[in-house]
């Protein structure tokens, strides 16, 4: 059975601005699922809110939507879905809407969050929720109304590989069902198994097959044998055994080794969704003011937010928070301007990337993938002597994902110590050693040969 | 006699549901808070303090329900710093009691909200104002109010990203009235920019989650989870 078909959509955002999507050709069928891949920027969420009918523009050509349709649509960042306080109060926004009976919102309410793998009390604050647990939410928020397509966009980015695995089996259920989906994903091949038809969209036309850039590192020969060498570095942070908890709450995780930071090193801290690495990060940052004193040594001194200068960089999720300036140029010079460094290192670091095309462009206007560029790189230019980098490399195409390590790379050969969160292993011949945060313990871990990257 | 009386009871506690009871507490708290805020701008001086005691009151409530009142407390130090400072150069020393007044007016106004913030879930605030308000304001106003924690959480997180970017913004820094504009621009301008994507995504998302479809929305009331 047909579900929606578009013959010839063309979509802008403005008169005077390039068409975003250009003569799509689609058409989408009951128990189908299609993925849609292509480059950072290329109108991949556009086409979805086109086929969730939540556009504010008109578009050009024919869309036709059975008449009983109901979409359901995930959009990539779950922090700004969320319209409730509550779990239980989030899932139920939709029947609410639909005008279902309170006394039957329950068990339906309850079992599209046992689908998604989120077993949690209906109150539980969705602020204590990881992003990838919102993420789940989301799709739980969708699933209650049992839409007949449903839409997700870069599920694979925000999700661990427990949380993959979990919707994979949801997804392959409800396809069996007879539900259509869509999915916008860099990564097809952590979907493989599901999907039907492949498209990729490339400059605003959309054409069958697999976009050949996708986010997967490139397999790098493990180069781990200098570990060790890169472990005669000077302490740069260091960590005596702990408990890590918020106040007033049960341990979230114990680390009964400690662990140290090394000049010129890169370790990645591996954990699922919400098993504390950005916690921990803003710990050493100083940005957390826990009642229960952490031992953490952080150059030499214990975490305190601001004393370090241009000596520790933080780069958190979301980097389109922290931009304000009218140019990508003066937003680098920012800090170069306040800890009085040279601020022709800007210019020099969009040199090196490739990026100086943007050097006047407003930093407001770049794709995701720009944005947490130019925001690291306007870290890099400080040449930290510890930067800490909250999962750096999600939702970054292969273009993208070779500067972020260009950079990391020649930042840990000026001796920076390096540590960048990741809810999946990260295979690069750069990482020196593993922490890994699993089961509510946080303990290095060995990283093997025949370890691969995940997808 | 006595059995009709407890059929009687019994009849009344059916009806009175439990999900009746939440709305209609949230009904009077959100009246109580419309009348406690309003008594703080018309009341005369002298009565400010019985009004402070009953503000009192709901403080310590509102800290037994886990809320934070470190917001309402930086706020008021902020306004009184500001309102005095103002007091002090237009009218000089004598009338800066009258300035402490203003300022304790402003803060016996936000204590009822900060209140009913705590005590009070948005979605039942909303089914309340749904009831004398069109359905999408009320939920525009819910949805608001559901905000209000993460944008607290990101106006913090913000400042703490600029203070690492080395933004002359810590409180050693605003001492120095230079530095103020720079606080405008490094962490008021991206939150405001935030508000507006924000704004514009959630509508999005209470669209593709059939927002507006049903014109007698139902409202979702959380059981109480049996230990």
């Amino acid at each position: 059975m047909k579900l929606l078909e578009l013959d010839g959509v063309s979509f802008n955002y403005g008169s005077q601005l390039a068409p975003v999507l250009q003569e799509l050709k689609l058409s989408i069928g009951a128990g189908q699922c299609h993925c849609v891949s292509g480059p950072t920027g290329s109108g991949k969420s556009s086409l979805l809110n086109l086929l969730a009918g939540v556009l504010s523009r008109p578009h050009e050509g024919d869309i036709w939507r059975h008449p009983e349709l109901v979409t359901g649509l995930v959009m990539q960042d779950p922090q700004t879905q969320l319209l409730r306080q509550t779990v239980g109060a989030e899932v139920a926004f939709a029947l609410e809407n639909l005008g279902i009976p309170a006394e039957n919102m329950l068990p339906k309410v309850q079992l599209a969050l046992r689908r998604v793998g989120l077993f949690l009390r209906l109150d539980t604050p969705v602020s204590t929720l990881s992003l990838g647990q919102k993420y789940r939410l989301m799709i739980a928020a969708q699933l209650v109304c049992e839409p007949h397509l449903l839409l997700l966009d870069e599920p694979w980015a925000q999700l661990d590989d427990h949380g993959v695995s979990e919707l994979l089996a949801v997804l392959r259920n409800l396809i069996a069902e007879g539900m259509a989906l869509v999915l916008v994903e860099h990564n097809a091949a952590a979907f493989a198994e599901i999907i039907q038809h492949y498209w990729q969209l490339e400059a605003g036309r959309l054409s069958e097959g697999i976009y050949t850039v996708n986010d997967a590192p490139v397999q790098d020969v493990p180069v781990r044998a200098w570990g060790g060498a890169h472990h005669l570095g000077k302490v740069l942070v260091s960590a005596e055994a702990f408990d890590f908890c918020f106040d007033g709450c049960q341990p979230l995780f114990s680390c009964p080794q400690g662990f140290q930071l090394h000049a010129g090193e890169i370790v990645t801290l591996v954990g699922d969704n919400g098993a504390g690495k950005t916690s921990l990060l803003k710990s050493l940052a100083g940005m957390l003011h826990l009642k229960l004193r952490l031992p953490l040594k952080v150059l030499g001194r214990k975490p305190k937010l601001g004393v370090y200068g241009a000596e520790l960089g933080l780069l958190l999720q979301r980097p389109s928070r922290q931009l304000f300036e009218t140019n990508v140029l003066a937003e680098m010079q920012f800090s170069l301007n306040r800890f009085e460094l040279p601020t022709a290192r800007a210019e020099q670091m969009l040199l090196d990337l490739e990026l100086s095309a943007l050097a006047e462009q407003s930093p407001h206007k770049l794709s995701y993938g720009q944005q947490h560029l130019i925001a690291l790189a306007s870290l890099a230019c400080l040449q930290p002597k510890v930067l800490l980098l909250d999962d750096p490399l999600a939702g970054m195409d292969k273009e993208y994902y070779r500067k972020v390590w260009f950079l990391l790379k020649r930042l840990s050969a000026q001796g920076s110590a390096i540590l960048m969160t990741s809810h999946r292993l990260v295979e690069h011949s750069a990482v020196s050693r593993q922490l890994s945060l699993r089961q509510g313990l946080l303990a290095e871990e060995a990283i093997g040969m025949e370890e691969r990257y995940v997808g | 006699m006595w059995v009709s009386c407890r059929r009687w009871r019994l009849r009344a506690r059916r009806r009175w549901s439990r999900e009746k009871q939440e709305t209609t507490l949230c009904a009077l708290s959100l009246f109580l808070v419309c009348v406690l805020s309003a008594c703080a701008f018309v009341l005369p001086a002298d009565l400010l303090l019985p009004l402070a005691a009953v503000n009192g009151l709901l403080v310590l409530h509102g800290l037994a329900h886990r809320g934070s009142i470190m917001g309402v407390v930086k706020l008021g130090v902020i306004q009184l710093t500001i309102t005095l400072s103002l007091y002090l150069l237009l009218y000089g020393v004598d009338h800066l009691a009258q300035g402490a007044v203003v300022v304790g007016r402003i803060i016996l106004a936000t204590i009822p909200g900060w209140w009913l913030c705590i005590t009070a879930a948005p979605e039942r605030i909303g089914e309340v104002l749904s009831a004398f308000l069109p359905s999408k304001w009320a939920f525009v106003v819910a949805a608001s109010l559901s905000l209000l924690p993460y944008m607290a959480d990101e106006v913090r997180e913000i400042y703490q990203i600029q203070c690492l970017r080395g933004a002359r913004i810590t409180p050693k820094a605003l001492r120095n009235p230079k530095n103020w504009p720079e606080l405008v621009y490094c962490v008021l301008f991206p939150v405001l920019i935030q508000l507006l994507k924000l704004s514009r995504q959630m509508a999005v998302a209470a669209q593709s989650r059939h927002f507006g479809k049903s014109t007698r929305a139902t409202h979702w009331h959380s059981p109480r989870d049996k230990k």
